[in-house]
C-alpha cells in the first residue's frame, strides 16, 4: 500500500514540476518574457502594445505574485490566454483532447489486451518455434519508428488496396446526425489506431513474455501442472495474478508515450487533434498554447498513473488483505 | 560464445559497419554532391538509385550524407545520457536526504511525458543539433539511472565492498576502484540501448519539424519529403527509405546490446 501511495505522491510532484517548468521557462530564459508569453516578436510591437501585455501578464509584480497569478489562471478554467489565436487556451484544447483520446484510448486498450494474451502465450511455451518467431518479429517491429509504420499502413491500405480512408476523422459529407456517422468515424479511426497499436504492442509483449518466462520456473506452476490443471487455468488464474502488478503499472506509464505517438500519427493522417494543435503552436511560436498542452497532457498522464495504481491496489490480494489485517 | 550470440553480433555489426562506412566515406557510395541539381521527381534508375526529389537532388545521396548526422546525434546524446544516468543513479544511493531527493528526481522524470516536454522546451530554447543532443540526453537518462541504482545497491551489500569499508578506504576510492569497474558491462548495455532510443527520439522530433535543418538527419529527410508533397505524389522511393534506414540502424544497436546482455547473463553477475 505504501508503495502505491508513494507512486501517487511522486506523480503529483511530477505535476508540480511541470507547473514550475511552465512558469519558469519564459521568465528565466534570456530575452524578454513578453515575447515568450504573448508569442509576438518584441521588435514588431509598439510601446503601447508592450505596456498592454506587461499589464495583462502581470510582469511588473514580484515573482511570487506572478506565480499566484499563474496558478489562478490554471484554476479558473482558462489555462492562460493565447494572444495569437485570441482565445482561452482551455477552449482551444478542450475540443482537441476528445479527438486525441478517440485515437489513444482504443489503442491503449487494444495493445494492452493483445500484448497480454500474446506475451502470455509465448512466455508460457518458452523457446517453442511460436515463441521464437513472434519475439523476433516484434523486436523488428519495435525498431520501426511510428511514422514509418503509419506510412506503410497508408501505402498498403489507402493507396494500394484502397479499402480504408487515410485522411481526417470523417468523410467530408458526413455531419453528426447523418445515418452512418459512427461507422464512418470508426472506419477513419481504424488506420491511426492500428498504427498506434503496432507501435505500442512490442514493449508490452516483451515485458509480459519475460515476466511469464520467469514465473514458469516457480514451483507453484510445477505443482499446478502436476495437479493436472488446464493450461488456460494456470496461465490466467495462477501466473497472471502474480505478475499483473508491473504490467498494470507499465500500462499506466505508457499513456504518455501513447499521446506522444499520437502527435506523430495525427500529422500523417491529417487529424485535427492535440498533435496538430501542438505543431501549429510550435510553428507559430504560440507559447501559452504550448504550455497549456504540456499541462493538460501531464494531467492526463498523472491521472492514468493514479488510476492504474488504484487498480493495482484492488487487484493485488496481498495489498488488500494487509489492509484488513491492520484494521482488525 | 554460443551460436546465438555470434548470430546476434553478426546481425548487429554488419549493418552498423555499413552505416559507419557511409558516414565516414560518403564518396564511395555516391558520385553526386548533396546539392547537385537534376530533373525533379525522377523515378529510380541506374543513374539515380532512389530517384530525385522535388528540387532535383539525388535521394540516395541525401540518404548517404544523412547517416553521419544521425549517427553523430545518436552516439553523442547517448554518451551524455550515460554519464548523467550513471551519476544520478549513484547519487541516489547516498544515505539520508540527498539519496531520497535524487531517487525522487528519478521517479519524477520517469513519469514526465518526454516527447511533449521536449517539444515545448526545444520551442523555447531552440533546436540546433547541439541543443537537441543535450535536450534528448536530459530527458532520457532515467532508465540508466534506475539500472545503476539497483546495481549499486546490490553491490553495496556484497562482502568485498564491506571489507573495503572496514579496511578504511574512503567512499570515493571504493566508488572509483570497486563499484565503477563492476558497472562496466551494465553501462555498455545501457549505452547501446541509449543510442537506439536517442536515434528514435531524434527522428521523431525531426519528423515533427523540430530538427536542425542545417545538419539533415534521416528524420529531417522524412519531414522534408512529407512537406514537399512526396506523400500525395505517391513517391515510394522518397518517403520510406530514410525510415527503413533508421529501423535498420536501431535494430543493429539492439542486436549488439542483446549480445552484450547474453554475455552478462553467462557470467552471471
Amino acid at each position: 500500500m505504501k508503495k502505491y501511495l508513494n507512486n501517487i505522491i511522486t506523480s503529483l510532484i511530477c505535476f508540480l514540476f511541470v507547473i514550475l517548468l511552465n512558469f519558469a521557462l519564459p521568465r528565466m530564459l534570456p530575452g524578454n518574457p513578453i515575447a515568450y508569453l504573448s508569442g509576438f516578436a518584441e521588435e514588431e510591437m509598439t510601446s503601447v502594445q508592450i505596456e498592454y501585455y506587461r499589464n495583462a501578464l502581470h510582469l511588473d509584480d514580484s515573482l511570487p505574485e506572478q506565480f499566484i497569478h499563474y496558478l489562478r489562471s490554471l484554476t479558473d478554467g482558462t489555462l492562460g490566454y493565447s494572444f495569437k489565436k485570441k482565445a482561452n487556451v482551455s477552449d482551444l484544447i478542450g475540443e482537441k483532447v476528445i479527438v486525441t483520446l478517440q485515437i489513444t484510448l482504443p489503442a491503449v486498450i487494444l495493445s494492452t489486451f493483445l500484448g497480454l494474451v500474446w506475451g502470455m502465450a509465448s512466455g508460457y511455451r518458452k523457446d517453442s518455434s511460436f515463441d521464437k518467431t513472434s519475439t523476433t518479429g516484434l523486436i523488428i517491429l519495435n525498431a520501426a519508428p511510428s511514422f514509418l509504420l503509419a506510412l506503410v499502413l497508408v501505402i498498403l491500405f489507402g493507396f494500394h488496396w484502397k479499402i480504408l480512408p487515410y485522411k481526417g476523422l470523417s468523410s467530408s459529407s458526413m455531419v453528426p446526425g447523418k445515418p452512418g456517422f459512427v461507422t464512418d468515424r470508426i472506419l477513419h479511426l481504424l488506420l491511426p489506431v492500428m498504427t498506434l497499436v503496432l507501435a505500442m504492442l512490442p514493449s508490452r509483449y516483451l515485458l509480459m513474455r519475460s515476466s511469464v518466462r520467469a514465473a514458469t520456473n516457480e514451483r507453484y506452476i510445477l505443482y499446478a501442472k502436476q495437479r493436472g490443471l488446464s493450461d488456460r487455468k494456470i496461465k490466467y488464474h495462477y501466473i497472471l495474478r502474480n505478475i499483473a502488478q508491473p504490467f498494470i503499472s507499465m500500462v499506466g506509464m505508457s499513456v504518455s508515450m501513447c499521446i506522444g505517438g499520437s502527435l506523430v500519427i495525427e500529422n500523417i493522417f491529417s487529424i485535427n487533434g492535440m498533435g496538430k494543435l501542438l505543431s501549429d503552436a510550435v510553428y507559430t511560436l504560440d507559447y501559452p498554447l504550448m504550455q497549456g498542452i504540456l499541462f493538460v497532457t501531464t494531467g492526463i498522464c498523472v491521472l492514468s498513473i493514479i488510476f492504474t495504481d488504484i487498480t493495482c491496489i484492488l487487484a493485488d490480494p496481498r495489498v488488500r488483505y494487509m489492509e484488513r489485517g491492520q484494521e482488525a | 560464445m554460443t551460436r546465438d550470440r555470434i548470430a546476434l553480433l553478426v546481425f548487429g555489426c554488419f549493418p552498423l559497419a555499413f552505416f559507419m562506412v557511409m558516414a565516414f566515406f560518403p564518396g564511395i557510395f555516391t558520385s553526386y554532391g548533396l546539392k547537385d541539381m537534376n530533373k525533379p521527381w525522377l523515378t529510380p534508375s541506374a543513374d539515380h538509385i532512389l530517384g530525385t526529389n522535388s528540387l532535383g537532388y539525388d535521394i540516395f545521396t541525401e540518404l548517404v550524407y544523412g547517416a553521419k548526422e544521425t549517427l553523430l546525434i545518436g552516439l553523442a546524446s547517448s554518451l551524455f545520457m550515460l554519464a548523467l544516468g550513471a551519476m544520478i543513479g549513484m547519487l541516489s544511493t547516498l544515505p539520508g536526504l540527498p539519496g531520497i531527493l535524487f531517487n525522487g528526481l528519478i521517479n519524477v522524470f520517469m513519469l514526465l511525458p518526454h516527447l511533449i516536454t521536449l517539444i515545448v522546451i526545444s520551442a523555447f530554447i531552440g533546436h540546433s543539433a547541439a541543443e537537441l543532443i543535450i535536450l534528448i540526453a536530459l530527458f532520457g537518462w532515467v532508465g540508466t539511472a534506475r539500472n545503476v541504482r539497483a546495481r549499486v545497491i546490490h553491490l553495496n551489500s556484497q562482502p568485498f565492498i564491506e571489507s573495503c569499508t572496514i579496511q578504511g578506504f574512503s567512499r570515493i576510492h571504493v566508488i572509483f576502484h570497486h563499484i565503477l569497474p563492476n558497472l562496466y558491462d551494465l553501462l555498455l548495455f545501457r549505452f547501446l540501448l541509449g543510442v537506439n532510443s536517442c536515434i528514435m527520439m531524434e527522428s521523431t522530433l525531426s519528423f515533427l519539424g523540430i530538427g536542425d535543418v542545417y545538419t539533415p538527419t534521416w528524420g529531417t529527410m522524412v519531414n522534408l519529403a512529407y512537406k514537399r508533397g512526396a506523400f500525395m505524389r505517391r513517391a515510394y522511393n522518397y518517403l520510406p527509405p530514410p525510415g527503413v534506414c533508421i529501423m535498420l540502424l536501431s535494430l543493429s544497436f539492439y542486436f549488439i546490446s542483446m549480445a552484450v546482455e547474453a554475455r552478462r547473463e553467462q557470467i552471471d553477475l
